[in-house]
């Protein structure tokens, strides 16, 4: 049962020249792929919303798929011509990079209107599209290797995922010196380094290399980079239509693009200033406001180290903290602009340690000179660029007597739940008993966050405080805590003593003082709530006893909005919206009941299902196409019965959720290790992609039975993933004070064996259909390329469910399930070749 | 006792004052039927507050007050969107005017002006015209209507479009709204639909003892709640969230 399709053919003499130069040109292109991947996510971001800038991207890569998908359908059409089609794709390669990044950034599209024009889901429709080409001929370009070098696959996805490794780690670091819409021009450049390495001697080729070499430069030269296009509903773009508005500094790292935008009309608080007298007391000092991709606003406020000026600090919900305390040492998390760190000094602290996650902002505080005063320099100020908590964690013995969390996000971001998905380790049980144990016997820890309609921030924060302080080992901790709130803001202190009579007195005279309602206090009558800002009811009141009730769990249950407390393992804090309580929404609101859930949610849900849709039709597609047009022994149907096919779908399916289900979960886990998201992604991509190319060079040359070699790669894995998912916690805590290259090196020490076996499977497999079923190596390419833009998606809806516990296990059980799929590959996927 | 119906009554039908009659039914029919095509868009606005303001639509609480229907079904909200969004003028939605802004649905118009409690003869302050929408709604009900718009074509176009429909007593200025009007204070209302961290204090000195002051919260399209805000005889505060929607008690059993 030889087909004689399948058969491999020895090259012929110009194609020697390609395959001796195919892996270096695999591995610029591979590197090429995901460089664009990471670029397009910093674009859309600054463009849109970083929630829509996954979903976006997730679809494009569809393109993945696509190109499997074509490739397999062609089939045996193509025999003999790979090596011409790999130079035309990549030939085709540089200019769709730019060519669909420059119409990507043409297009009108605007997230906020997809609920009031419909014709923006066309526009949609054509971003995903437009975006998808590169994709789609980066992933031909590795296609068409494996099936110029079919008896070597392993090498070829050795050099892409070496490839791709490299692309990862290069666009971050070439994210710190460009800005993101210039990568995709340099980009460009490296895809056409690799078309001049395929595209061999031939005049044609040559001359349409130059060419484009020559095009790319003279655009570059003449008019740069096509700028991003920023939506009009972002905070900027209002921003600069101020009389007179102007940016006086804009910095670009591969965490956010910070510009400083300054203008009379600037007047940003920390929430609502009830009650300022300024006619008595004077108008706010002018600000610089920063934002953070256009949207979130810090504000740098004028200097000139007179501190009266920042009386009105004491008139928002934030200063809480500084009725307790007497001239406190205060840590200020989120340090931004300065306004924390200016409320702490204005409040007498008598040294004020500054944390800020993002080096840009105090560069540019430094750099606007007299302006900011020189606030970061000043010798009661020590500014500490870090993640908040993993400094923290690193200092065992740092102790203070406030510990502040400012508002970290912009008022409209919140209200609009764009970072319902982002994972913040600052709001877990986890986190809130680390910075209870690091203050002063005396100190409090105050915690302000911006209200949402209906009632959900602080009552979540309320419980998770309740349950840190049950964890640390508080046995009422209602005696602890008091929440008091503005019309906009709500601010939690959780008091490592129990608050006393004095202390409970100056809570109640400062929100008398001011018009906050009192919310929670030990010993607090209803009667006292719900004074200044009416709702209602007393939901917070109400929330709050519930929840310090031995009735928590009915209320968890009850509640319409998700407020169990965020741990480590879902690290989801701005995730409130449950399925249960749609159709109470849907009846309360009709239509607009997408205003009151976060639309991060959504969107990730949309993806999913997006994904999932696409993906079954790539996979399904051509199994019809194939019954149609009856191309059964030159195409796909290589694989002689459906039970092959299905063997085969399972096999890539299941290593392309896994693989991405780990590679997301362990993100996450280093994201708090790392102290920083961007370290995370980049070491754990790199590395993973890295190891997993080693493996797959491993896998190329270790050849002698695919069952059982799989059989005992997934054992290890699964054996080593929960051995991980045990241990990891107590080894991170080990570490933490150690410096960052430190933490870098031990995250690749514990990632490397993992990713190293991880890459072993999947070219095994691979191998096992090119050796049988030669035109199955595209389909199974593409179906696996889909399976991983799903599982991608999947995993961080999996784990706003689940926790990431879950996810983990659940690639295991994908992986167990592979050695199985590849018997009923070998079983029933036709010829014996020389397998 | 003129009418054709007294007229069939009586029984003496004089043929002279019938085709009269008949005459001036048909001038009156034509007259009418003249306005319904110079107007084609108000029976969308009757159905927009028959059936989205004055309805109890999907939770929401229905607008009661009369001289805000009226107004509502007077105000030619057409004219206030983009050329593009005409014909969905009247639907239950908010629709973007450019600069980044967008102009409310008409439901969350008429509840802000309900919520103002506005009297002819008040004198009210809008801080962002936006399409000058919201201004020429108010303008329907008191004389005194003052709005300030920062975003100076925003501004030029909407003071245009408030004259070329007749609202010209819509007094209109260019600028930065935070610091009020003071030539026109005290303001009995004030609508403040620019998003802000804070209300600006100067706001709350202008508003009258007893004045009201309504800011909705939520990002563009996305109007989630209006705060009221009421200044008592005393000069304190007090503000009440006002939920756009009606949710059922948060806190009820399973």
């Amino acid at each position: 049962m030889i087909d004689p399709d399948a058969r491999v053919e020895p090259p012929g003499d110009r194609d020697r020249q390609i395959i001796r130069r195919l892996e270096p040109a695999i591995l610029l292109i591979g590197a090429t792929g995901i460089a664009f991947e990471v670029a397009l996510v910093r674009v859309f971001s600054i463009a849109q919303w970083h929630h829509f800038a996954y979903m976006i991207i997730s679809m494009a890569l569809l393109g993945f798929a696509v190109s499997g998908t074509a490739l397999g359908l062609l089939g045996a059409r193509i025999r003999g011509r790979e090596p011409q089609l790999l130079r035309l794709g990549a030939f085709l390669l540089p200019a769709s990079l730019i060519v669909c990044y420059e119409a990507s950034q043409a297009i009108p599209f605007e997230t906020l209107q997809l609920t009031t024009r419909p014709g923006q889901w066309g526009l949609l429709v054509v971003l995903y599209l437009t975006l998808s080409a590169p994709f789609f001929l980066v992933s031909w370009c590795i296609a068409t290797a494996l099936l110029i070098e079919p008896g070597r696959v392993g090498r070829v996805y050795f050099a892409s995922m070496i490839g791709s490794g490299l692309g990862a780690a290069g666009v971050v670091g070439a994210l710190f010196l460009l800005p993101a819409d210039a990568v995709p021009y340099v980009l460009a450049l490296v895809a056409l380094c690799a078309f001049l390495l395929v595209g061999g001697s031939e005049t044609r080729w040559l001359t349409a290399g130059t060419l484009l070499a020559v095009a790319i430069g003279t655009l570059l030269a003449l008019r740069g980079p096509a700028p991003i296009r920023v939506s009009e509903y972002k905070g900027l773009s209002y921003a600069m239509r101020l009389p007179d508005a102007r940016i006086v500094a804009q910095r670009e790292s591969p965490l956010s693009r910070l510009t400083a935008m300054r203008s009379s009309m600037i007047r940003e608080t920390p929430g609502q200033v009830s009650g300022y007298p300024m006619g008595r007391l004077g108008v706010f000092p002018e600000q610089v406001a920063l934002f953070f991709d256009g949207g979130g606003v810090s504000p740098v406020h004028r200097f000139d180290g007179s501190l009266e000026r920042f009386a009105f600090l004491d008139y928002v919900t934030s200063a809480l903290p500084y009725q307790l305390v007497r001239d406190p040492r205060v840590l200020v998390i989120g340090a931004g602009g300065g306004t924390e760190v200016l409320s702490a000094l204005a409040h007498g602290a008598t040294l004020v340690t500054a944390v800020e996650l993002d080096p840009g902002v105090p560069g540019i505080v430094d750099r606007l000179g007299s302006f900011s005063g020189g606030l970061y320099g000043r010798p009661d100020v020590d500014l500490v660029i870090a993640e908040g908590r993993g400094f923290l964690e690193a200092r065992p013995d740092f102790r203070v007597d406030v510990l502040q969390i400012a508002l970290l996000d912009a008022f409209n971001a919140s209200s609009a739940g764009v970072h319902a998905l982002s994972e913040s380790y600052l709001y877990t049980v986890e986190a809130l008993d680390l910075y209870v144990n690091r203050l002063s016997d005396d100190g409090v820890l105050a915690i302000t966050r911006w209200l949402k309609t209906p009632p959900r921030d602080a009552i979540k924060l309320f419980a998770t405080a309740v349950e840190a302080a049950r964890v640390a080992g508080i046995e009422d901790p209602g005696d602890h805590l008091a929440l008091i709130r503005s019309w906009n803001t709500a601010t939690l202190v959780i008091s490592r003593a129990p608050l006393d009579a004095s202390r409970r007195a100056a809570i109640r005279r400062f929100a008398e003082s001011r018009g906050f309602d009192v919310s929670w206090l030990p010993g607090l009558e209803a009667s006292e709530t719900n004074r200044f800002t009416v709702l209602d009811e007393a939901i917070y009141y109400m929330s709050a006893r519930a929840i310090l009730s031995a009735d928590a769990e009915g209320f968890f249950r009850r509640y319409p909005f998700h407020v169990r407390p965020a741990t480590d393992d879902r690290p989801y804090f701005f995730r409130f919206f449950r399925w249960r309580s749609l159709p109470t929404l849907v009846s309360s609101a009709g239509r607009d009941w997408v205003n009151y859930v976060e639309w991060g949610y959504l969107v990730l849900a949309a993806t999913v299902a997006q994904a999932l849709a696409a993906a079954l039709l790539l996979v399904l597609l051509p199994l019809v196409l194939l019954r149609w047009v009856g191309w059964r022994a030159k195409g796909l149907d290589g694989a002689r019965d459906p039970a092959g096919r299905g063997s085969l779908v399972a096999c890539f399916a299941a290593l392309g959720v896994a693989f991405m289900f780990l590679e997301i979960a362990f993100i996450q886990k280093l994201m708090l290790f790392l102290h920083h998201p961007v370290y995370a992604v980049s070491v754990v991509l790199t590395t993973f992609l890295l190891f997993a190319g080693l493996g797959s060079l491993y896998a190329d040359r270790m050849r002698s039975s695919p069952v059982r070699q799989v059989m005992m790669v997934v054992l290890l894995l699964a054996a080593l993933s929960v051995i991980y998912l045990a241990a990891l916690p107590s080894t991170f805590r080990a570490w933490a004070g150690w410096p960052a290259a430190g933490r870098v090196a031990v995250s690749v020490g514990i990632l490397s064996p993992l990713a190293f076996l991880m890459g072993i499977p999947f070219p095994t497999c691979l191998q096992v259909v090119s050796d049988r079923t030669r035109p199955m190596i595209a389909w199974a390419w593409g179906v696996n390329g889909a399976a991983s833009v799903v599982g991608a998606t999947l995993a961080t809806l999996v784990a706003v469910h689940a926790g990431f516990r879950v996810v983990v296990l659940a690639a295991v059980l994908l992986y167990l399930t592979v050695p199985v799929a590849l018997l009923g590959i070998l079983e029933h996927g036709g010829a014996a070749g020389d397998a | 006792m003129n009418s054709p119906a007294a007229l069939a009554r009586t029984g003496t039908v004089n043929p002279v004052r019938s085709l009269l009659l008949m005459l001036g039914a048909g001038a009156a029919l034509g007259t009418a039927l003249a306005a319904q095509d110079a107007d084609p868009y108000r029976e969308m606005r009757l159905q927009m507050v028959s059936g989205q303001i004055a309805s109890r639509l999907e939770g929401r609480s229905p607008v009661t007050d009369t001289a805000v229907l009226r107004a509502m079904e007077t105000v030619p909200r057409h004219h206030f969107v983009l050329p593009g969004d005409v014909n969905r003028a009247y639907s239950d939605r908010p629709h973007p005017i450019g600069y980044g802004q967008t102009i409310s649905q008409p439901y969350i118009v008429a509840a802000m002006t309900e919520m103002l409690r506005v009297k002819p003869g008040d004198v009210v302050l809008e801080i962002g015209t936006g399409s000058g929408y919201q201004a020429a709604v108010l303008a329907e009900i008191t004389d005194s209507v003052y709005t300030i718009e920062v975003v100076e074509p925003l501004g030029r176009e909407a003071a245009q479009r408030l004259t070329e429909l007749g609202y010209e007593r819509v007094r209109t200025l260019i600028g930065d709204g935070y610091f009020g009007w003071p030539e026109h204070l005290p303001f009995d209302g004030i609508v403040v639909t620019a998003a802000a961290s804070h209300i600006p204090p100067p706001l709350v000195e202008q508003l009258r003892p007893g004045g009201r002051m309504v800011i909705p919260i939520g990002a563009p399209f996305q109007v989630q709640s209006l705060m009221l805000v009421e200044k008592r005889l005393d000069g304190t505060l007090v503000q009440r969230n006002m939920g756009a929607v009606r949710f059922v008690p948060l806190t009820g059993g399973d």
